[in-house]
C-alpha cells in the first residue's frame, strides 16, 4: 500500500493536470453540443495555439500568459473563418461531410506544421520560479498551479458568458433547438461562426496553457483531440460543469492508475474509462442524453 | 580521478597493441586491399540522421562524426569513399523509406545507423533483408542481436551489459561510507527499456545495491509527476533511465517543480545531447550519461578526430566535442578497418572482415561476435557527467585533459 502522502500528491498532480484537460476539452464539448459537429481539428487548432505562444516566447521574450491571449484573438479569428469558408457550406449536409472536411483540415494543419516549424520538440518557460508551495505533505508545483488557476479562470468565463451574455444565451437557446431560435429570430448562422470561434479559442488557449508544462511537436494535435474526446464523453457533451469535473477525473484517474498500475499504461487508463463511461452512461456524468449545455 | 577499477589482461593487452599496430600500418601505406594496384572504384555509404524529431537534437551531431569519418576514409583508402545521408525524422517508417530510396538509385557497398535502438534497429532490417553490411552505433540494445540471427549487422557500441557495468563503476568511484544505496529505474515501456531495467537490477542488486523502485513510463510521455512522486516518497538516491532527449530535458523540470533531487542520476541517451545544457544550463549539471563515447578518451585516433574536428567545425576555448561525433567517427573507423581488412568491397567479404578483424577505435579495443555484438567485456562504457556545459569522461579513470572527477552528490536546485 503506497503512503497516504504519496497518494495526496499524486491525487493533488492529478487535479492540476485534470484542470488544463478540461479546458483542452471545452471547446470540442461546445462546439460537439451545439453544432453537433465532431471538431476533428480541435487538437491541430491547440497545436497552433501552443506554437503561437512558443514563437512569441522564443521571438519576441512574451510570457506564455500573455502568448495565451494572442492565440485566444489569432483562434477566435480562425475558428470564425473556418466556419464561413469550409464549414458553412458542408453543414447539414449530413454527419459525414463535416467529419471528412475537418479531418483532412487536421492532417493539412499537422502537415504544414511540420514544414514551417520542423518536428523538434518546443516548449515555453513560464518564467516564475519552478518550486511550489508546501502545503503539508504535499507540494503544489508553481507551473502546474498557474496553468491550473488560468484553466480555472477560463472555464468559468466560458460559463459565464453563456449564462449571461445576450450572445450567450443565443447559443444556449440554438443549441437547445435551433429552428425554435431562428423563429424567435436568432440568427443562428452567426451563432455557428461564433461557436466555432469560441472553440477553436478555446483550444488555443489550452495550447498555449500545455506549452508551458509539456514540450509540443506538430503530432501532438491526435493525442489531446483524444483525450479532449475522454473528458466530453465523461462529463457530458456541451455541459460546462462537466467538462470540468471529466477533466478533473481523467487526471486524476490516469495519476492513481499509474501509481496502482504502472506509467506503461497511462493511456490505457484514460481510454478504458471512456469506454466503460460509453458503454455505461453515454450521456456522461452531467448529460442528460439531448446535448444539454449550462 | 577515482581509481581505475579494470586490470588490463595480457590477452586485453595483446590485441591492443595488435589493433593499433594494424591501425598504425595501415595509415601509412596508405593502402588496402580493395581496388589495390589504383582502381579507383567508389566505396558509397548509405545512411540515415535525426535531422527532424524527438531525436534530432542528436543528429546534427551525429553527421558530423560520419562527415569526418568519410574524410578520414577518403584520406587512408584509396577509393573514393562517398556517404549519401538522408534524412530520417526520428522514424522507423522514414529509415525504410529513405535507406530504400538510397539504395534504389546507388550501389551501396555498406549502411549506417542512425540514433537510438528504435530507428537503428529498423536500418538494422533493412541492411538484413538486403544482405547489406550495416553498422549501427548508439544502440544499447542486445536483444535484436540473440533473437533475429543478425547477420549483417554489426554495433561497435556498449550494450546494455556495459552501461550496467558502467554504471556499477561509476557508483564505486563514492567512497564506501557516503556511496548511496537506494536505487530507483524509470523503465521506458520498450524492449531495450525492459533490457536495461534487468541489466541494472541484476547488476546492482548483486553488488548489494537495493533496488526500491522499478516502475515504467511510456515512451514519449511528457508527464513524470507521478514517478517523481514515487522516487521521493521512496526515497530513491540513485536514480537510473533511458528516456528520449526530449523526455529527459522534460523530467528535469518537472524534478525542480517537485522539489526532488535523487544524489545519482544516470540518463542513458537522455542526456546525451548538446541540447541538454542549452535547455537545462545549470539544472542539467550532475547529469551523467553513457553515450559510448566521451571526451577524455585517448588513444586510437582520439587526438586524430579532435585535430580534424577543430578544423572543420572550430572549437572555442573550454568547448568540447559533442559525445554523438566521437560514437559516429567510431562507426566510420570500423568502416575503414573492415574495408582495409576485406579482400573485396563484395558484401560478404566485408562481412568476413567484420567478423574476424579486431577493430581499435575512439571507444576502445574490440572485436565482433557473428551476432554483431562486441565480444562481452572487451568495451568499457565510459560514463560522462555534464560540467560547466560540457560532458566529461568520469569512469573509467582516462587520461584525457576532458575527463574529471566525479561529481557527487547533485546539489538542490536552489543551490545551483
Amino acid at each position: 500500500m503506497p503512503p497516504t502522502e504519496l497518494i495526496l500528491q499524486i491525487l493533488v498532480n492529478g487535479l492540476l493536470l485534470g484542470g488544463i484537460y478540461a479546458v483542452a476539452a471545452l471547446g470540442l464539448s461546445l462546439v460537439f453540443g451545439i453544432m453537433d459537429i465532431v471538431n476533428l481539428a480541435h487538437g491541430h487548432m491547440l497545436m497552433i495555439g501552443a506554437y503561437v505562444a512558443i514563437l512569441l516566447f522564443a521571438e519576441a521574450g512574451i510570457t506564455p500568459l500573455v502568448g495565451m491571449f494572442v492565440a485566444i484573438v489569432l483562434l477566435f479569428l480562425l475558428g470564425m473563418a473556418l466556419q464561413k469558408v469550409l464549414l458553412e457550406r458542408v453543414v447539414g449536409e449530413g454527419i459525414e461531410q463535416p467529419i471528412i472536411v475537418l479531418f483532412g483540415l487536421a492532417l493539412v494543419l499537422q502537415s504544414l506544421g511540420r514544414i514551417v516549424l520542423g518536428s523538434d520538440a518546443r516548449s515555453t518557460d513560464i518564467g516564475i520560479p519552478g518550486q511550489g508551495i508546501e502545503l503539508g505533505p504535499v507540494l503544489l508545483s508553481f507551473p502546474r498551479t498557474v496553468t491550473f488557476v488560468v484553466a480555472v479562470v477560463l472555464i468559468m468565463g466560458t460559463w459565464a458568458f453563456l449564462q449571461y451574455t445576450t450572445t450567450g444565451q443565443a447559443i444556449r437557446a440554438t443549441s437547445q433547438n435551433r429552428d425554435a431560435a431562428r423563429y424567435m429570430g436568432i440568427d443562428t448562422d452567426r451563432v455557428y461562426v461564433i461557436t466555432l470561434g469560441i472553440g477553436t479559442a478555446l483550444a488555443g488557449a489550452a495550447g498555449a496553457l500545455l506549452s508551458m508544462l509539456f514540450p509540443i511537436t506538430p503530432f501532438v494535435g491526435w493525442s489531446y483531440l483524444l483525450k479532449a474526446f475522454a473528458v466530453v464523453v465523461l462529463g457530458g457533451v456541451g455541459s460546462v460543469a462537466g467538462t470540468l469535473v471529466g477533466g478533473l477525473l481523467l487526471g486524476v484517474s490516469e495519476n492513481l492508475g499509474t501509481l496502482y498500475l504502472g506509467g506503461g499504461i497511462r493511456d490505457i487508463i484514460s481510454f478504458t474509462i471512456f469506454l466503460v463511461v460509453l458503454i455505461v452512461r453515454p450521456q456522461g456524468l452531467f448529460g442528460t442524453g439531448g446535448g444539454d449545455e449550462e | 580521478m577515482g581509481e581505475n577499477t579494470s586490470n588490463p589482461s595480457r590477452r586485453t593487452y595483446l590485441k591492443t597493441v595488435g589493433a593499433a599496430g594494424t591501425v598504425g600500418m595501415s595509415s601509412l601505406a596508405g593502402c588496402t586491399l580493395i581496388g589495390g594496384g589504383g582502381e579507383s572504384d567508389t566505396i558509397t555509404i548509405g545512411a540515415t540522421v535525426p535531422r527532424t524529431g524527438q531525436f534530432s537534437s542528436l543528429g546534427e551531431d551525429v553527421e558530423r562524426g560520419y562527415r569526418l569519418g568519410e574524410t578520414l576514409m577518403n584520406e587512408q583508402l584509396e577509393e573514393d569513399v562517398e556517404l549519401v545521408l538522408q534524412d530520417d525524422e526520428s522514424s522507423a517508417d522514414q529509415v525504410r523509406q529513405s535507406l530504400q530510396q538510397i539504395t534504389s538509385n546507388n550501389e551501396v557497398d555498406m549502411l549506417w545507423g542512425s540514433f537510438s535502438s528504435l530507428l537503428v534497429t529498423a536500418g538494422s532490417a533493412f541492411a538484413e533483408n538486403q544482405d547489406i553490411p550495416f553498422l549501427g552505433a548508439f544502440f544499447a540494445f542486445e536483444g535484436p542481436h540473440r533473437n533475429e540471427g543478425y547477420e549483417w549487422t554489426y554495433s561497435p557500441f556498449p550494450k546494455s551489459r556495459d552501461v550496467a557495468r558502467s554504471t556499477m563503476g561509476l557508483l564505486e568511484l563514492i567512497p564506501e561510507g557516503e556511496r548511496p544505496s537506494r536505487v530507483g529505474i524509470w523503465e521506458p515501456n520498450s524492449g531495450w527499456g525492459a533490457e536495461q531495467a534487468d541489466a541494472w537490477e541484476s547488476t546492482l542488486s548483486d553488488a548489494g545495491y537495493e533496488v526500491v523502485l522499478r516502475e515504467t513510463f511510456s515512451l514519449g510521455t511528457e508527464d513524470f509527476s507521478s514517478l517523481i512522486s514515487q522516487s521521493k516518497s521512496q526515497n530513491v538516491e540513485i536514480l537510473l533511465s533511458n528516456p528520449t532527449p526530449p523526455g529527459g530535458i522534460t523530467s528535469i523540470n518537472q524534478m525542480e517543480a517537485n522539489d526532488y533531487t535523487p544524489k545519482v542520476l544516470k540518463y542513458v541517451r537522455g542526456a546525451d545531447p548538446t541540447a541538454w545544457w542549452s535547455a537545462l544550463g545549470q539544472k542539467g549539471a550532475y547529469a551523467c550519461m553513457c553515450p559510448g563515447w566521451v571526451p577524455g578518451m585517448t588513444g586510437n585516433g582520439n587526438s586524430e578526430m579532435k585535430t580534424a574536428f577543430e578544423e572543420e567545425h572550430g572549437l572555442d576555448q573550454g568547448q568540447l566535442i559533442p559525445t554523438a561525433v566521437g560514437g559516429a567517427y567510431n562507426v566510420a573507423q570500423v568502416a575503414l578497418q573492415a574495408v582495409q581488412a576485406a579482400s573485396s568491397p563484395s558484401p560478404e567479404d566485408l562481412q568476413s572482415a567484420l567478423r574476424e578483424t579486431e577493430f581499435a577505435t575512439v571507444i576502445g579495443n574490440f572485436t565482433f561476435e557473428n551476432n554483431g555484438l562486441p565480444t562481452e567485456g572487451e568495451l568499457t562504457a565510459p560514463t560522462g557527467q555534464w560540467w560547466d556545459g560540457g560532458q566529461h569522461t568520469v569512469f573509467p579513470d582516462v587520461d584525457g585533459e576532458e575527463a574529471m572527477d566525479f561529481k557527487y552528490p547533485m546539489a538542490p536546485w536552489s543551490e545551483r
